[in-house]
Protein backbone atom coordinates (compact mmCIF):
# COMPACT_ATOMS: atom_id res chain seq x y z
CA UNK A 1 0.00 0.00 0.00
CA UNK A 2 1.24 3.69 -0.84
CA UNK A 3 2.16 5.28 2.46
CA UNK A 4 -0.68 7.87 2.66
CA UNK A 5 1.60 10.57 3.59
CA UNK A 6 2.17 10.81 -0.19
CA UNK A 7 -1.56 9.97 -1.52
CA UNK A 8 -2.67 13.15 0.54
CA UNK A 9 -0.06 15.52 -0.73
CA UNK A 10 -0.69 14.18 -4.32
CA UNK A 11 -4.65 15.02 -3.20
CA UNK A 12 -3.98 18.03 -2.25
CA UNK A 13 -1.82 19.08 -5.16
CA UNK A 14 -4.80 17.97 -7.66
CA UNK A 15 -7.26 19.65 -5.88
CA UNK A 16 -5.52 22.76 -6.19
CA UNK A 17 -3.83 22.48 -10.20
CA UNK A 18 -6.68 20.69 -11.49
CA UNK A 19 -8.56 23.28 -13.80
CA UNK A 20 -11.93 21.88 -12.44
CA UNK A 21 -11.09 23.07 -8.49
CA UNK A 22 -8.13 25.27 -7.83
CA UNK A 23 -8.71 25.06 -4.47
CA UNK A 24 -6.28 25.96 -1.91
CA UNK A 25 -7.57 25.66 1.15
CA UNK A 26 -8.93 21.85 0.96
CA UNK A 27 -7.39 20.03 4.07
CA UNK A 28 -6.78 16.61 2.91
CA UNK A 29 -5.99 13.28 5.60
CA UNK A 30 -5.43 9.94 5.10
CA UNK A 31 -6.08 7.43 7.34
CA UNK A 32 -5.30 3.83 5.95
CA UNK A 33 -7.60 2.98 2.65
CA UNK A 34 -10.06 6.31 4.11
CA UNK A 35 -9.30 9.62 2.39
CA UNK A 36 -11.24 12.65 4.23
CA UNK A 37 -11.80 15.86 2.69
CA UNK A 38 -12.44 19.11 5.01
CA UNK A 39 -12.83 22.31 4.20
CA UNK A 40 -15.24 25.16 3.07
CA UNK A 41 -16.60 25.64 -0.77
CA UNK A 42 -18.73 27.88 -2.18
CA UNK A 43 -21.40 25.93 -4.20
CA UNK A 44 -23.01 22.46 -4.91
CA UNK A 45 -21.11 22.13 -7.68
CA UNK A 46 -17.58 22.66 -6.55
CA UNK A 47 -17.80 20.71 -3.77
CA UNK A 48 -19.07 17.62 -6.24
CA UNK A 49 -15.85 18.58 -8.44
CA UNK A 50 -13.60 18.51 -5.39
CA UNK A 51 -14.96 14.96 -4.53
CA UNK A 52 -13.96 13.84 -8.42
CA UNK A 53 -10.76 15.01 -8.77
CA UNK A 54 -9.91 13.86 -5.48
CA UNK A 55 -11.07 10.48 -6.52
CA UNK A 56 -9.23 10.34 -9.64
CA UNK A 57 -6.14 11.00 -7.40
CA UNK A 58 -6.50 8.47 -4.98
CA UNK A 59 -8.12 5.46 -7.15
CA UNK A 60 -9.17 2.41 -4.59
CA UNK A 61 -9.45 4.87 -1.89
CA UNK A 62 -12.71 5.63 0.05
CA UNK A 63 -13.04 9.23 -0.05
CA UNK A 64 -15.63 11.11 2.97
CA UNK A 65 -16.27 14.58 1.16
CA UNK A 66 -16.68 16.33 4.43
CA UNK A 67 -16.56 19.96 3.13
CA UNK A 68 -18.52 22.20 4.40
CA UNK A 69 -21.26 24.44 1.81
CA UNK A 70 -20.75 27.97 3.53
CA UNK A 71 -23.54 29.92 2.04
CA UNK A 72 -22.93 33.46 1.94
CA UNK A 73 -25.23 35.97 4.10
CA UNK A 74 -26.30 39.50 3.22
CA UNK A 75 -24.04 42.26 5.30
CA UNK A 76 -23.33 41.24 8.55
CA UNK A 77 -22.93 43.93 11.46
CA UNK A 78 -20.38 46.95 11.76
CA UNK A 79 -17.61 47.18 13.55
CA UNK A 80 -16.31 51.13 14.78
CA UNK A 81 -12.96 51.25 14.82
CA UNK B 1 -15.97 65.47 9.23
CA UNK B 2 -18.26 62.97 8.89
CA UNK B 3 -17.78 58.83 9.66
CA UNK B 4 -16.65 56.77 6.60
CA UNK B 5 -18.39 53.34 6.38
CA UNK B 6 -16.12 51.11 4.75
CA UNK B 7 -17.40 47.45 3.20
CA UNK B 8 -14.57 44.95 2.59
CA UNK B 9 -15.03 41.58 0.99
CA UNK B 10 -12.03 39.38 -0.15
CA UNK B 11 -12.03 35.78 -1.89
CA UNK B 12 -15.20 36.00 -4.10
CA UNK B 13 -13.80 33.50 -6.84
CA UNK B 14 -16.18 34.66 -8.94
CA UNK B 15 -16.82 32.12 -12.06
CA UNK B 16 -19.64 31.50 -14.60
CA UNK B 17 -21.20 28.90 -12.11
CA UNK B 18 -21.64 32.18 -9.47
CA UNK B 19 -22.77 34.36 -12.35
CA UNK B 20 -25.56 36.74 -10.47
CA UNK B 21 -25.28 34.94 -7.21
CA UNK B 22 -22.76 38.05 -5.64
CA UNK B 23 -24.65 40.87 -6.85
CA UNK B 24 -27.93 39.58 -5.65
CA UNK B 25 -26.04 39.56 -1.74
CA UNK B 26 -25.26 43.14 -2.28
CA UNK B 27 -28.10 45.31 -3.65
CA UNK B 28 -28.70 47.80 -1.57
CA UNK B 29 -24.97 48.32 -0.03
CA UNK B 30 -25.85 52.50 -0.37
CA UNK B 31 -27.64 52.06 2.59
CA UNK B 32 -24.90 50.72 4.77
CA UNK B 33 -21.79 51.69 3.15
CA UNK B 34 -19.64 54.86 1.63
CA UNK B 35 -17.39 52.98 -0.48
CA UNK B 36 -16.44 48.78 -1.42
CA UNK B 37 -13.32 47.49 -1.43
CA UNK B 38 -12.34 44.33 -2.71
CA UNK B 39 -9.22 42.40 -1.68
CA UNK B 40 -8.34 39.98 -4.51
CA UNK B 41 -9.07 36.67 -5.53
CA UNK B 42 -11.92 38.09 -7.78
CA UNK B 43 -11.83 34.62 -9.72
CA UNK B 44 -10.71 30.90 -9.58
CA UNK B 45 -8.51 30.66 -12.97
CA UNK B 46 -7.83 34.20 -13.96
CA UNK B 47 -9.35 33.78 -17.09
CA UNK B 48 -11.07 36.73 -18.77
CA UNK B 49 -14.34 35.43 -18.81
CA UNK B 50 -14.60 35.09 -15.37
CA UNK B 51 -12.84 38.73 -15.68
CA UNK B 52 -15.92 39.31 -17.06
CA UNK B 53 -18.39 38.21 -14.49
CA UNK B 54 -16.41 40.50 -11.81
CA UNK B 55 -16.70 43.27 -13.87
CA UNK B 56 -20.65 42.64 -14.18
CA UNK B 57 -21.19 42.00 -10.68
CA UNK B 58 -19.48 44.93 -9.45
CA UNK B 59 -19.76 47.52 -12.01
CA UNK B 60 -22.94 50.16 -11.61
CA UNK B 61 -23.02 50.42 -8.08
CA UNK B 62 -24.37 53.58 -6.66
CA UNK B 63 -21.07 53.79 -4.37
CA UNK B 64 -17.28 53.53 -5.50
CA UNK B 65 -15.85 50.41 -5.71
CA UNK B 66 -11.91 49.88 -4.90
CA UNK B 67 -10.06 46.27 -5.99
CA UNK B 68 -6.73 44.68 -6.46
CA UNK B 69 -6.14 41.11 -7.29
CA UNK B 70 -5.09 37.92 -5.64
CA UNK B 71 -2.86 35.68 -6.96
CA UNK B 72 -5.75 32.94 -8.53
CA UNK B 73 -6.48 36.39 -10.90
CA UNK B 74 -2.59 35.75 -12.10
CA UNK B 75 -2.73 32.30 -12.64
CA UNK B 76 -3.97 32.53 -16.48
CA UNK B 77 -1.06 35.08 -17.33
CA UNK B 78 -4.06 37.67 -18.44
CA UNK B 79 -3.64 39.67 -14.76
CA UNK B 80 -3.61 43.06 -16.74
CA UNK B 81 -6.51 42.62 -19.29
CA UNK B 82 -8.56 41.63 -16.24
CA UNK B 83 -7.32 44.95 -14.50
CA UNK B 84 -8.32 46.76 -17.73
CA UNK B 85 -12.03 45.40 -18.23
CA UNK B 86 -12.71 46.26 -14.33
CA UNK B 87 -11.84 49.43 -14.97
CA UNK B 88 -13.28 49.61 -17.91
CA UNK B 89 -16.45 49.16 -16.18
CA UNK B 90 -15.97 51.42 -13.97
CA UNK B 91 -13.74 49.93 -10.52
CA UNK B 92 -10.77 51.58 -9.45
CA UNK B 93 -8.33 48.91 -9.61
CA UNK B 94 -4.86 49.64 -7.29
CA UNK B 95 -1.46 47.39 -8.48
CA UNK B 96 0.77 49.08 -6.68
CA UNK B 97 -0.40 52.44 -6.52
CA UNK B 98 -2.84 54.89 -4.52
CA UNK B 99 -6.29 56.25 -5.14
CA UNK B 100 -8.75 59.01 -3.44
CA UNK B 101 -12.21 58.68 -3.31
CA UNK B 102 -14.17 61.60 -1.71
CA UNK B 103 -17.15 60.59 0.45
CA UNK B 104 -18.92 64.14 1.06
CA UNK B 105 -16.20 65.95 0.94
CA UNK B 106 -14.31 63.40 2.97
CA UNK B 107 -11.38 62.00 1.03
CA UNK B 108 -10.26 58.66 2.00
CA UNK B 109 -7.02 57.26 0.48
CA UNK B 110 -6.58 53.70 -0.25
CA UNK B 111 -2.93 52.37 -1.37
CA UNK B 112 -1.94 48.84 -1.96
CA UNK B 113 -2.08 45.91 -4.37
CA UNK B 114 -1.87 42.39 -4.65
CA UNK B 115 0.89 41.99 -1.96
CA UNK B 116 3.44 38.64 -2.09
CA UNK B 117 4.53 36.14 0.85
CA UNK B 118 7.96 35.60 2.63
CA UNK B 119 6.49 34.98 6.46
CA UNK B 120 7.03 37.12 9.68
CA UNK B 121 9.80 38.78 11.26
CA UNK B 122 12.33 36.03 12.95
CA UNK B 123 11.09 33.12 10.66
CA UNK B 124 11.25 34.93 7.35
CA UNK B 125 12.85 33.98 4.18
CA UNK B 126 15.84 36.88 3.31
CA UNK B 127 17.30 37.50 -0.01
CA UNK B 128 20.38 35.00 -0.07
CA UNK B 129 21.46 32.04 -1.65
CA UNK B 130 19.44 30.60 -4.80
CA UNK B 131 17.72 33.23 -7.72
CA UNK B 132 14.88 31.53 -6.98
CA UNK B 133 14.80 32.63 -3.46
CA UNK B 134 16.09 35.95 -4.18
CA UNK B 135 13.36 36.86 -6.80
CA UNK B 136 10.76 35.48 -4.62
CA UNK B 137 11.75 37.75 -1.60
CA UNK B 138 12.91 40.81 -3.81
CA UNK B 139 9.14 40.47 -5.17
CA UNK B 140 7.80 41.46 -1.77
CA UNK B 141 10.33 43.79 -1.09
CA UNK B 142 9.48 45.95 -3.99
CA UNK B 143 6.10 45.76 -3.74
CA UNK B 144 6.30 46.95 0.10
CA UNK B 145 8.60 49.73 -1.35
CA UNK B 146 5.97 50.91 -3.67
CA UNK B 147 3.38 50.69 -1.45
CA UNK B 148 5.36 53.26 1.28
CA UNK B 149 5.72 55.65 -0.99
CA UNK B 150 2.04 55.45 -2.75
CA UNK B 151 0.99 55.90 1.26
CA UNK B 152 2.95 58.89 1.51
CA UNK B 153 1.81 60.58 -1.59
CA UNK B 154 -1.83 60.22 -0.85
CA UNK B 155 -3.57 63.31 0.09
CA UNK B 156 -6.11 62.16 2.51
CA UNK B 157 -8.22 62.96 5.60
CA UNK B 158 -8.18 58.65 6.33
CA UNK B 159 -5.59 56.61 4.95
CA UNK B 160 -6.59 52.63 4.26
CA UNK B 161 -3.70 49.67 2.75
CA UNK B 162 -5.82 47.29 0.98
CA UNK B 163 -3.81 43.73 -0.02
CA UNK B 164 -4.64 40.45 -1.27
CA UNK B 165 -1.71 39.06 1.19
CA UNK B 166 -1.35 39.23 4.87
CA UNK B 167 0.75 41.73 6.83
CA UNK B 168 0.36 39.87 10.13
CA UNK B 169 0.13 36.65 11.77
CA UNK B 170 -2.74 37.33 13.60
CA UNK B 171 -5.23 37.20 10.97
CA UNK B 172 -3.73 33.56 9.80
CA UNK B 173 -4.54 31.66 13.15
CA UNK B 174 -6.21 28.85 11.80
CA UNK B 175 -4.24 28.33 8.82
CA UNK B 176 -1.59 25.48 9.23
CA UNK B 177 1.96 27.62 10.21
CA UNK B 178 3.56 25.71 7.87
CA UNK B 179 2.39 27.65 5.14
CA UNK B 180 2.52 31.00 6.40
CA UNK B 181 5.16 32.76 4.42
CA UNK B 182 3.02 31.60 1.84
CA UNK B 183 0.05 33.75 3.24
CA UNK B 184 1.92 37.00 3.73
CA UNK B 185 4.79 39.35 4.83
CA UNK B 186 6.18 41.28 7.79
CA UNK B 187 7.09 43.60 4.80
CA UNK B 188 3.60 44.77 4.22
CA UNK B 189 3.19 46.04 8.00
CA UNK B 190 6.15 47.50 7.79
CA UNK B 191 4.94 50.33 4.70
CA UNK B 192 2.36 50.56 6.29
CA UNK B 193 3.44 51.15 9.96
CA UNK B 194 6.43 53.63 8.18
CA UNK B 195 3.79 55.82 6.71
CA UNK B 196 0.81 55.31 8.88
CA UNK B 197 -2.79 54.17 8.02
CA UNK B 198 -6.04 53.78 9.57
CA UNK B 199 -6.94 50.85 8.49
CA UNK B 200 -5.05 47.47 6.60
CA UNK B 201 -7.77 45.18 4.33
CA UNK B 202 -6.07 41.72 3.19
CA UNK B 203 -7.86 38.22 2.28
CA UNK B 204 -6.36 34.89 1.07
CA UNK B 205 -6.54 33.18 3.97
CA UNK B 206 -9.58 31.45 4.13
CA UNK B 207 -9.34 29.51 7.33
CA UNK B 208 -7.71 32.56 9.16
CA UNK B 209 -9.32 35.27 11.92
CA UNK B 210 -10.72 38.21 11.09
CA UNK B 211 -9.11 40.99 13.65
CA UNK B 212 -5.59 41.47 14.40
CA UNK B 213 -3.01 44.30 14.40
CA UNK B 214 0.41 45.56 13.00
CA UNK B 215 3.68 45.93 15.35
CA UNK B 216 2.95 49.84 14.85
CA UNK B 217 -0.77 49.62 15.62
CA UNK B 218 -2.75 49.53 12.68
CA UNK B 219 -5.94 47.52 12.98
CA UNK B 220 -5.48 44.67 10.48
CA UNK B 221 -8.71 42.44 8.97
CA UNK B 222 -8.89 39.53 6.86
CA UNK B 223 -12.23 39.84 4.87
CA UNK B 224 -11.96 36.96 2.85
CA UNK B 225 -15.65 35.42 2.59
CA UNK B 226 -15.28 32.15 3.85
CA UNK B 227 -13.54 34.25 7.67
CA UNK B 228 -16.27 36.85 7.31
CA UNK B 229 -19.08 34.43 5.82
CA UNK B 230 -21.14 37.71 4.54
CA UNK B 231 -21.21 39.25 1.58
CA UNK B 232 -18.74 42.22 3.21
CA UNK B 233 -17.91 43.25 6.77
CA UNK B 234 -18.38 47.38 7.39
CA UNK B 235 -15.76 48.89 8.94
CA UNK B 236 -16.64 52.88 10.55
CA UNK B 237 -14.46 55.53 11.37
CA UNK B 238 -14.89 57.33 13.33
CA UNK B 239 -15.18 61.47 12.53
CA UNK B 240 -14.76 64.14 14.46
CA UNK B 241 -18.06 64.04 16.39
CA UNK B 242 -17.39 60.52 18.23
FE1 LIG C 1 -8.65 33.04 -2.18
FE1 LIG D 1 -5.40 33.98 -2.54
Amino acid sequence: METPHYVAARVQRALAEDERTTELGIRVDVRGEEVYLRGQVSCDERRRQIENVAREAAPGLRVHNETTLVEVREAGEEEHL
Amino acid sequence: MRELRIAAVADIHLGEDLRGHYRKKIEGIERRADVLLVGGDLTRHGTISEGRVVAEELSGLPIPVVAVLGNHDYHSDHDQEIIDLLRDAGIVVLDDEGAVVSVDGVRLGIAGGKGFGGGFAGKCASEFGEPETKAFVRHTKEIAERWRRALKDLDADHKIVLSHYSPVKDTLMGEPPEIYPFLGSYMLAEAADAEGADLFIHGHAHAGTEKGVTPGGIRVRNVALPVIKHAYTVYCLNGDDC
